[in-house]
């Protein structure tokens, strides 16, 4: 019998077997999530709605999804209007923010300048 | 005659916070005491028992019991209220692994997490649900925060393993409950259990069990599954107790590869059901599962599938897990938590 304990010590030395005979050629681990890009950032700043995504979850809820569609459509400029707003404000803001961690970087690579300077740290 | 309302930032019908506020409920009324419970967003199909927030009326001398498990609206109106308040804190989903398929819960969780340093500071007694939520709590300032562990009714789901019954027919059949979510690890497990199917197992079966974080990302899961392991995946929402009942019972192995639980329920189902448990030691898992289930640090697909093949196939190993499970279970009596939550309700009104 396997010990709970030693299950998974077990199961990795099987994989390593398996792996040796050409088996589990395939089998990576998914990639962990990564923090969010810059690009990452842009792309969800710009709000693009799919009005796909606009459903009913009912059982028969065809009819309904056909009137919240029918709906949107009918209140398309003012939507637009919306995320127009909202994305002028994201994008806006994320520059802002851009422009602000460039400028800690010049300001941090100034004062590594100074420290290594002769006179640094007196000030 | 004492008084204790519930708050919850959240209310759905398949949420266990949501279902241990009602359980609580029951308790008060049985110990006579009174009060009403009340959540901020309720999701539909929720029925009774919790009513919006708006409509909270407690008198001073009552007690506010809040579930803290995600972000509240104008929680400075509600710290503000002249009533004791008693902190549950459940946990709240780091909101990183959430951005990409779910972003309002994510801002929810994001909220959530920056709001808990304000309630600790706020309340007059807090309590978590585990040792591992306690920490978080006790890292915030919380002097010894009593730990109340879940109240699950494992009876709703049905009677629990014969301890004499056979396994389940073939083909083997690994399960997860939990919400589909990425950082429930749905995705690891498919690409785990694809791995199983193809090298071990080629009839196995997996059984997937949760409401979706977003209809997008259960989209994502649905096709991973269909790429990966065609026809061998089922992916199930909203089911009634007793059909999720019949899904352990007809399921070999319970396999979790979560990234975060502040508890995880479903754990204890698998106990009740006599299911072997594979879980990543994540949050609060190793806490719950003590040595009643087999711990994995490792990422690797290759690992998790022997694991899977091992845990299926060693009848001996099953008896064991299961023998452990059954006293681990013993942990997580309702009548203990019952009365360490009248300790703490009493200790708030004393406070």
């Amino acid at each position: 019998m396997t010990a709970p304990e030693d299950a998974v010590a077990r199961a990795r030395a099987a994989a390593a077997e398996m792996r040796a005979q050409g088996a589990y050629a395939d089998a990576r681990a998914a990639e962990p999530a990564a923090p969010a890009t810059e690009l990452k950032l842009y792309q969800w700043a710009i709000v693009e709605p799919d009005v796909s995504w606009v459903r009913s979850t009912r059982r028969f809820g065809a009819p309904i999804t056909a009137l919240k569609r029918l709906l949107l459509r009918l209140l398309v400029q003012y939507h637009v209007q919306l995320i127009a707003d909202q994305t002028r404000f994201n994008v806006t803001l994320l520059g802002h923010v851009q422009r602000l961690e460039a400028r800690i970087a010049e300001l941090e690579a100034r004062l590594g300048e100074d420290d290594e300077s002769p006179a640094g740290g007196a000030r | 005659m004492i008084r204790v309302h519930q708050l919850l930032s959240g209310a759905g019908p398949h949420d266990a916070i949501t279902t241990e506020a009602l359980a609580f409920r029951a308790l008060f009324a049985a110990w006579g005491w009174g009060g009403a419970d009340h959540a901020y967003r309720i999701a539909p199909g929720l029925g009774g028992g919790i009513a919006p927030a708006e409509r909270l009326r407690a008198d001073p001398g009552d007690v506010l019991l809040l579930h803290h498990s995600a972000g509240w609206p104008r929680l400075g109106e509600l710290l503000a209220l002249p009533n004791r308040k008693l902190l549950l804190y459940h946990n709240v989903t780091p909101p990183g692994l959430l951005w990409e398929h779910a972003p309002v819960v994510a801002a929810h969780c994001a909220a959530g997490r920056e709001q808990l340093a304000e309630l600790v500071a706020a309340v007059d007694v807090a309590a978590a649900d585990s040792a591992f939520n306690a920490a978080e709590l006790t890292q915030l300032g919380a002097e010894r925060p009593e730990v109340i562990p879940l109240l699950i009714a494992l009876d709703a789901l049905g009677p629990g393993r014969d301890g004499s019954a056979p396994d389940p027919p073939a083909p083997p059949t690994v399960m997860f409950v939990g919400r589909l979510s990425p950082h429930k690890g749905q995705e690891p497990l498919i690409r785990a259990f694809a791995q199983y199917r193809r090298h071990r197992a080629p009839e196995a079966r997996l059984s997937l069990v949760g409401d979706p974080i977003s209809a997008g990302y259960e989209q994502f899961l649905r096709r991973l599954a269909d790429t990966l392991a065609p026809g061998a995946v089922s992916i199930e929402s909203g089911l009634p107790a007793g059909e999720l009942g019949g899904r352990y019972r007809a399921a070999h192995v319970f396999a979790c590869l979560s990234e975060h639980e502040g508890f995880c329920i479903p754990l204890l189902e698998a106990f009740h059901f006599g299911v072997p448990v594979i879980a990543r030691a994540a949050g609060a898992v190793p806490e719950v599962l003590g040595d009643a289930g087999i711990l994995v640090e490792d990422r690797d697909p290759a690992v998790i599938a022997e694991l899977l093949h091992l845990v299926a196939g060693d009848v001996e190993l099953r008896t064991e897990l299961r023998r452990r499970a059954q006293r681990r279970l013993g942990r997580y009596e309702p009548g203990p938590i019952g009365e360490r939550l009248r300790a703490a309700v009493e200790a708030t009104l004393a406070a």
